[in-house]
């Protein structure tokens, strides 16, 4: 048997990863063979060289950046959390002021688009717009939606963009 | 006193106390969650580390990691096998990373080889061990680096690597000795040549 068949037990025996009886014919048969000892104690040295390496600490400072990364984000996702929470509950508490045994008809809806501003067209002492020159829109201005219900001290406005 | 310490330590990372602190964590208490990484964080960034030789990308996964376990810390509780959880999520991780950016960046660790001690025999020494783990591990295919990582540097059984590589105990063995030999024959070339 060549000693490159030893190969796969002989790294498996040296992290001890092989059943007894294995083990031992592994023993054995390095007790007689020398080019299997050379390649049993490279394998050993390596390993050992890579744990030896493997143990030296990391910079404290990069747990302590990864501690701080996750603390904030699970912060974040709280204060998130707790802004749902705060508008879930003033929704709550709008309904419950609602007038809900008065509004059996729908409110009327009242639309209302405030007036445009006038738009500044320079003359530069002549009439008309020069070749090539775009007048800017006008600015677009929100739109205001108000509801109004039929207890007059509640009106809501609802304003989008 | 220091003995005291250690004690106190031990005790914290006994099942009982680590079932303790994922109860309080999982009812919102953050500082019972930091213990519970400050426990596990070497573990999950070392072994990230290794698997993907460039530090900030490991940060990159014990950060997702470490959020992915206090999303599950009820899973967590009930499987009554954090460490393993850790590694099975971090190694899941890891592959994510390299399928999504390779290869790695060569010659990342530069800051790695700058000298930590006095003696400047000694400073070379650990340099140059660190530079040949990182060498080793990443002419070495994900795999079979993934369960040597595990097997010969974090120390799990073969079962546990198994386990945490989502594979047999059977392919797991034959994927640590081949990564052996092949940083046997990478370690003395590496020495020969010099």
């Amino acid at each position: 048997m060549h000693c490159k068949d030893w190969e796969e037990r002989l790294a498996l025996h040296v992290g001890g990863d092989l059943p007894a009886d294995e083990s031992s014919a592994v023993e054995r048969h390095l007790a007689v063979c020398s080019g299997c000892q050379v390649l049993w104690s490279g394998m050993k040295q390596s390993l050992e060289l890579l744990q030896g390496a493997h143990a030296e600490p990391l910079p404290p400072a990069s747990y302590t950046a990864v501690r701080g990364r996750v603390l904030a984000e699970l912060a974040v996702g709280r204060r998130t959390w707790w802004r749902w929470a705060a508008a879930l509950a003033a929704l709550a508490a709008l309904l419950l002021v609602w007038p809900e045994r008065r509004v059996p008809p729908l409110p009327p809806v009242a639309l209302a688009h405030p007036p445009r501003p006038p738009v500044y067209q320079p003359s530069h002492g002549r009439k008309g717009v020069a070749p090539g020159h775009k007048s800017k829109p006008a600015p677009r201005q929100p739109l205001l939606v108000r509801l109004v219900t039929d207890d007059p001290d509640i009106v809501i406005y609802w304003i989008a963009d | 006193m220091a003995l005291a310490i250690l004690a106190m330590a031990e005790a914290a990372e006994s099942p009982q106390a680590q079932l303790g602190l994922i109860e309080a964590a999982k009812a919102g208490d953050l500082a019972a969650f930091e213990t519970l990484m400050r426990q596990h964080e070497r573990s999950v960034l070392v072994t990230a580390y290794r698997l993907l030789g460039s530090l900030p990308d490991a940060q990159d996964v014990s950060q997702e990691v470490f959020l992915k376990l206090y999303r599950n810390l009820g899973k967590v509780d009930a499987s009554g096998n954090l460490a393993g959880w850790l590694y099975r999520v971090t190694a899941n991780a890891c592959h994510d990373v390299r399928r999504r950016k390779r290869p790695a960046t060569p010659m990342e660790f530069a800051e790695d080889l700058r000298a930590v001690g006095p003696d400047p025999q000694q400073v070379s020494t650990e340099a140059e061990r660190r530079r040949v783990l990182e060498m080793s591990l990443r002419m070495l295919p994900e795999k079979e680096r993934a369960a040597l990582v595990l097997r010969d540097l974090e120390g799990l059984s073969t079962e546990e690597v198994a386990r945490a590589l989502g594979s047999s105990e059977a392919t797991v063995r034959s994927q640590i000795s081949k990564a052996r030999v092949k940083v046997r024959g990478f370690v003395e070339g590496y020495f020969r040549s010099r």
